[in-house]
């Protein structure tokens, strides 16, 4: 039964993907100027018979639909087109940049998700507390700052004024490091951009734990377990916790696509190299197909790892079942 | 009013509310407070704060940032305030439609918004700012167009769960039309959340503008914080001021109207609990 | 070190990764910066000035330029000009390879004058015009017979404006496509190792190098270094050894000159005589009409552009040509100081008068957005100083493509360049300001649609002057007539800086800065 949901999940997610493709065809296909004026722009001479030859080389004289199906049936054998400016494979250009913006994710994630709970759970213990209204008011600043502010504030404090990090980049440049060296030397990289990605969220995971906890607290099967004589430790990690997760896994969900759409912000203000500056780079220079590229990948994982963490809800709550 | 009491026990609304109105005061009132516009140079270049008739130092063109931080703040409410209110007039015709007639409109909109929640919406929002060409009216209209599935879910939800009530039967058993049960009996009781949720969206919607005109996507005829970091740039590290200020005062912006939009939930909502 | 860095921190220096002034790569490798990838590596195809840069290592011509831009043998041994000034004879050297070992001949050097270039670069198109034929009588000889006489042909090959390239690679292919222009052949002191896109490209020594004792490095990087202030923490912390031209922002010019281990020059791009330039959409009134272009030069404080905007790097540009260039003429020019009543005066008697409001008329000025640098400011003070003579000036952020778009197809009211003059007016001038170079949809032409059958005439007669009183003649008179007319609003003369590592030396051996490789670069 799980396997059939799971079928179906898969399919709805490649539905989803079809969509996405159709909606940003057209949408990116609508902006004036087209792939021979970047090209004619780059090659300095953009005579009338040059964007001619140039259009109808790379199909673009042909109509919108039979444009479209030529596209369709690239992509679905995995061709995501050619880049306009680089002259590169799309698919090849974004798999070189994916895994870097994966990385600063997943420490975001985990930063934000182990800090978050700890901040909330502490909040949630002593509700009224002076400690509790501190993290409430520090999430609520968290959720103010601009994230490209913040980042370049912590570039001017802990890599100029401290001299502790790096301020940019995923690597030292020109030092080429290999094995155990060159884990550190982007760990070191990743610390900063990391906590500033993670730290928005990390609010978002402090209040939503503190209220899932608390509201827990207050339930009859808790009551009964402190009834039993189970230790307050123990009733707080084995009940609330497990139960105040829940609504956190569906979080982790919504903040998918915020986090896999490449934080253009952050990755910009420490040229980090990975999709969100691709992005911006694309945009700039009316790269379309990488655009297109992009909204193409990024869907396809935003909806697998939704599926992921409704799996993963199902298992943290037995009582929810897979389905509508 | 018991809402009005509710809203100002807590001290953080009124906190909120107190700075928030001090800036739409000096926003509004900078025409009159300050002798020149902020684009006008004053002197040399990155003075630092403390000058001679410079509170908040010179910018790297030498205007004066105290004018420049005035200014800003006119077009982050601007913005913050036209993008929200075009974003929820969307959500809510389109919200409410889907959620009171249900069926295939309601099944096209969740798809919808689906699609807003997968895609990445601010790449999105680069993207239609820079076809529009980057403006006060593309920044505007970018962002209330990534905005209103969040509002349009809400109202959704709000009219399933209301269409159903009594006083909608009733009012059809009166011979009340479609259009007037919407707008005269259903909307006003689902405008509690609405609110509260068109609240925070002021404040995200001021973040996003600031991360555009950052990015240089923003209207280059205007002066806002986040223009006046991205010019700030380079001189980062020798001249502080002209980073730090702007985004300071971008976050107690941000700060006071998620204060508000806090207490206007509570406010609004007393059943639902801390 | 930790002492250090914090010391050096608090000194407002960078100091992390703290290298002790070393050069910064492993070896003798160089370490330069680029703020994107350039599209291709093939210089004529489209020469932006970081592809002039790198592939002035990987590319050579013909001739080397000293400082009075007076020509030098490189790849050409020895060269003579008859008396008429109507035939060239270059006698190529015969021991230079292709980076591939193919050796380079006269066909190579046919090749490039006559087909390659011509067809891909505006420049040598116009310059190459001249040529009636190229001969080469055996395979290290080459003969350039002109149409009449051309002074400045000799200029005209400067790296440059006419690299050599491979015949045997490109003769017969589609320019555009060849794989090759994305690992170039070259005969330059590096070849073209590896481009790890979004990253670096890796130049390496030539093996096969025709000048004895050179290259001095054994490889330059070319490191991807995106916006300004991390360029500038990486030539302070010598994570990098060069800067170059505009790598840096002016902004925090000062402090890396201040910085003990960094050398500065600020000649190393005079053979490019770059002027900021803006440009009117002729066609259009009050465009038009001379007395607007000569308020709007009245309107902007040019001195406090380049003082306190540019912060004090470049000098005000008073005509078409550099104070630097061999023929500028000063006695000739028509000059325009800050004088914002006169501007007013001017508008008035044109009759662009203020309207209700204040505002005479409004119109656009498209600049690039550069993430705050120098073009933004640019455009805000000029912006600020036009709007005081009642002239109210909107600004168009676009991107290359659109701007690139807009203003070939005349679709703009004023726009923001900055064009290379390269030594020869025929060469660098010209070309903006020739009725026949009015060619719709083509950038770097005469865009602004400025029409005058003299200075045409002049331009003609100045490029084949056979002496060099007669050329100096008619420049003067161009110099004259279109600064009268304000034929374009010259704001500025550019002076890039260029920064190295002080443990390096021969950088810059002549005008042409990196244009003409790093060769001669060696370690102190």
């Amino acid at each position: 039964m799980k396997l059939r949901y799971i079928a179906a999940r898969l399919v709805k997610t490649v539905l989803v993907a079809i969509a996405v493709v159709v909606l940003s065809f057209f949408l990116i296909r609508l902006a004036p100027g087209d792939a021979a004026t970047v090209m004619a722009g780059q090659s300095g001479f953009a005579d009338e018979a040059f964007m001619k030859s140039l259009r109808a080389e790379y199909g673009l004289d042909q109509p919108m639909p039979v444009q479209f199906w030529k596209y369709a049936t690239a992509v679905a054998q995995g061709d995501l087109g050619t880049s306009y400016v680089r002259g590169q494979k799309v698919a090849a250009i974004i798999l070189e940049r994916l895994p870097n913006t994966l990385l600063l994710d997943a420490f975001a994630l985990v930063v934000a998700a182990a800090g978050g709970i700890w901040l909330g759970s502490a909040a949630a213990r002593r509700p009224g507390s002076a400690g509790d209204s501190a993290v409430t008011v520090l999430s609520m600043l968290f959720y103010a700052v601009p994230q490209f502010w913040l980042g370049m504030m912590m570039v001017l404090v802990f890599a100029v004024w401290l001299a502790w990090l790096p301020p940019f980049g995923i690597e030292t440049m020109g030092a080429d490091y290999t094995g155990l060296a060159r884990v550190g030397d982007i760990a070191q990289h990743i610390i900063l951009p990391g906590m500033t990605l993670a730290l928005y969220f990390l609010a978002s995971y402090a209040r939503l734990t503190r209220t899932a906890m608390i509201e827990v607290a207050d339930r009859d099967f808790v009551k009964t377990a402190r009834a039993k004589g189970i230790s307050e430790r123990q009733v707080a990690r084995r009940h609330i916790l497990r139960n105040a997760l829940i609504p956190l896994v569906t979080y982790a969900g919504l903040q998918a696509s915020i986090l896999v759409g490449g934080s253009v912000l952050v990755e910009n203000v420490f040229s980090w190299p990975g999709i969100g500056t691709l992005a911006y780079e694309a945009v700039k220079t009316r790269d379309n197909p990488v655009l297109l590229g992009i909204f193409i990948v990024t869907a396809l994982l935003v909806s697998l790892f939704n599926l992921i963490t409704d799996i993963a809800y199902s298992i943290a709550d037995p009582r929810v079942e897979l389905g509508r | 009013m018991n809402f009005a009491r509710r809203f100002f026990s807590r001290p953080t609304a009124i906190l909120g509310f107190a700075i928030f109105v001090a800036i739409v005061v000096i926003a509004l009132a900078a025409p009159l407070i300050f002798a020149r516009g902020p684009f006008n140079i004053v002197g040399m270049p990155l003075l630092p704060p403390g000058a001679p008739g410079l509170w908040a130092g010179s910018d790297v063109l030498g205007r004066d940032m105290m004018v420049g931080l005035a200014y800003g703040a006119r077009i982050s409410l601007l913005v913050g305030v036209t993008s929200t209110l075009c974003a929820v007039g969307l959500g809510i015709f389109f919200g409410a439609i889907a959620g009171y007639y249900g069926g295939v409109v309601d099944d096209l909109l969740m798809r919808f918004t689906e699609f807003f929640q997968i895609i990445p919406s601010f790449v999105l929002l680069m993207v239609l700012v820079a076809f529009m060409q980057p403006s006060l009216a593309s920044t505007v209209i970018g962002i209330a167009l990534i905005s209103w599935p969040q509002v349009a879910r809400v109202v959704r939800g709000e009219f399933l769960a209301l269409r159903s009530h009594e006083f909608v039967e009733a009012a059809r058993v009166l011979g009340m039309r479609d259009a007037g049960i919407i707008f005269t009996q259903i909307l006003p009781n689902a405008l509690p959340p609405i609110v509260a949720v068109s609240s925070m969206m002021v404040g995200t919607a001021i973040l996003t503008e600031s991360a555009l005109s950052f990015l240089g996507l923003g209207d280059p005829n205007l002066l806002s914080w986040g223009s006046m970091i991205e010019g700030a740039r380079s001189a980062m590290w020798v001249a502080w001021w002209t980073t730090v200020l702007p985004g300071l005062s971008i976050m107690v912006t941000v700060l006071a109207i998620n204060f508000i939009g806090d207490g206007l939930n509570d406010a609004l909502n007393p059943r639902r609990g801390r | 070190m930790l002492n250090r860095r914090a010391a050096l921190g608090a000194a407002g220096l960078l100091a992390y990764p703290a290298q002790a002034w070393a050069l910064s790569g492993k070896g003798r490798v160089m370490n330069a910066m680029m703020t994107d990838d350039p599209a291709h590596l093939n210089y004529p195809l489209f020469n932006t000035r970081i592809m002039q840069e790198i592939c002035g290592n990987i590319n050579e011509s013909l001739l080397l330029f000293d400082w009075q831009f007076k020509p030098h043998p490189n790849l050409a041994r020895a060269f003579e000009m008859s008396p008429d000034g109507l035939t060239y004879t270059f006698h190529l050297r015969t021991d230079v390879q292709w980076h591939d070992g193919v050796k380079f001949t006269a066909r190579d050097v046919v090749f490039s004058c006559g087909v390659m270039l011509p067809q891909l670069n505006p420049r040598s198109r116009a310059a190459f015009s001249h040529i009636a034929s190229i001969k080469s009588p055996d395979a290290y000889t080459v003969v350039f017979t002109l149409k009449e006489p051309f002074n400045a042909f000799l200029l005209s090959l400067m790296a440059s404006s006419a690299p050599m390239m491979p015949a045997h690679i490109y003769e017969g292919t589609d320019f555009r496509t060849n794989p090759y222009n994305f690992k170039p052949v070259g005969t330059g002191p590096f070849q073209f190792a590896e481009w790890r896109r979004g990253q670096y490209i890796h130049l390496a020594r030539n093996p096969r190098y025709w000048r004895p004792g050179q290259p001095g490095m054994d490889g330059i990087y070319y490191r991807v270094c995106p916006t300004s202030e991390q360029r500038l923490v990486a030539m302070e912390t010598g994570a990098v050894d060069i800067a170059m031209a505009d790598d840096i922002d002016t902004v925090v010019t000062a402090r890396v000159m201040g910085n003990p281990n960094i050398v500065a020059r600020d000649d190393a791009y005079n053979g490019t005589g770059e002027i900021a330039i803006m440009e009117l959409n002729m066609r259009r009134w009050p465009f038009s009409d001379r007395r607007f272009r000569a308020a709007f030069l009245h309107a902007v404080d040019r001195e406090f552009l380049v003082k306190a905007i540019n912060f004090g790097q470049g000098k005000v540009a008073h005509g078409p040509l550099p104070s630097t260039a061999p023929y500028y003429d000063d006695k000739a020019l028509t000059k325009y100081p800050y004088d914002p009543a006169r501007a007013r005066a001017l508008l008035d008697e044109m009759g662009c008068k203020p309207k209700q409001g204040g505002m005479r008329h409004r119109f656009g000025i498209m600049m690039i957005p550069d993430g705050g640098g120098y073009w933004t400011r640019s455009a805000q003070y000029i912006k600020q100083a036009l709007s005081e003579v009642g002239l109210d000036v909107f600004l168009e952020a676009t991107d290359y493509p659109t701007q690139s778009r807009r203003s070939g197809n005349w679709e703009f009211d004023c726009d923001t360049n900055t064009y290379g003059t390269y030594g020869d007016p025929a060469i660098g001038t010209s070309r903006f300001y020739l009725s026949s170079n009015i060619r719709k949809g083509v950038p770097l032409t005469n865009l602004q649609g400025y029409i005058n059958p003299e200075v045409d005439r002049l331009f003609a007669e100045g490029a084949v002057a056979i002496n060099r009183g007669e050329a100096q003649a008619c420049y003067s008179k161009l110099q004259q007539i279109l600064t009268h007319d304000v034929a374009m609003l010259w704001m500025f003369e550019r002076k890039p800086m260029f920064f190295y590592n002080k443990r390096l030396k021969n950088l810059v051996t002549g005008p042409n800065g990196p244009g003409d490789g790093f060769g001669a670069a060696a370690l102190t």
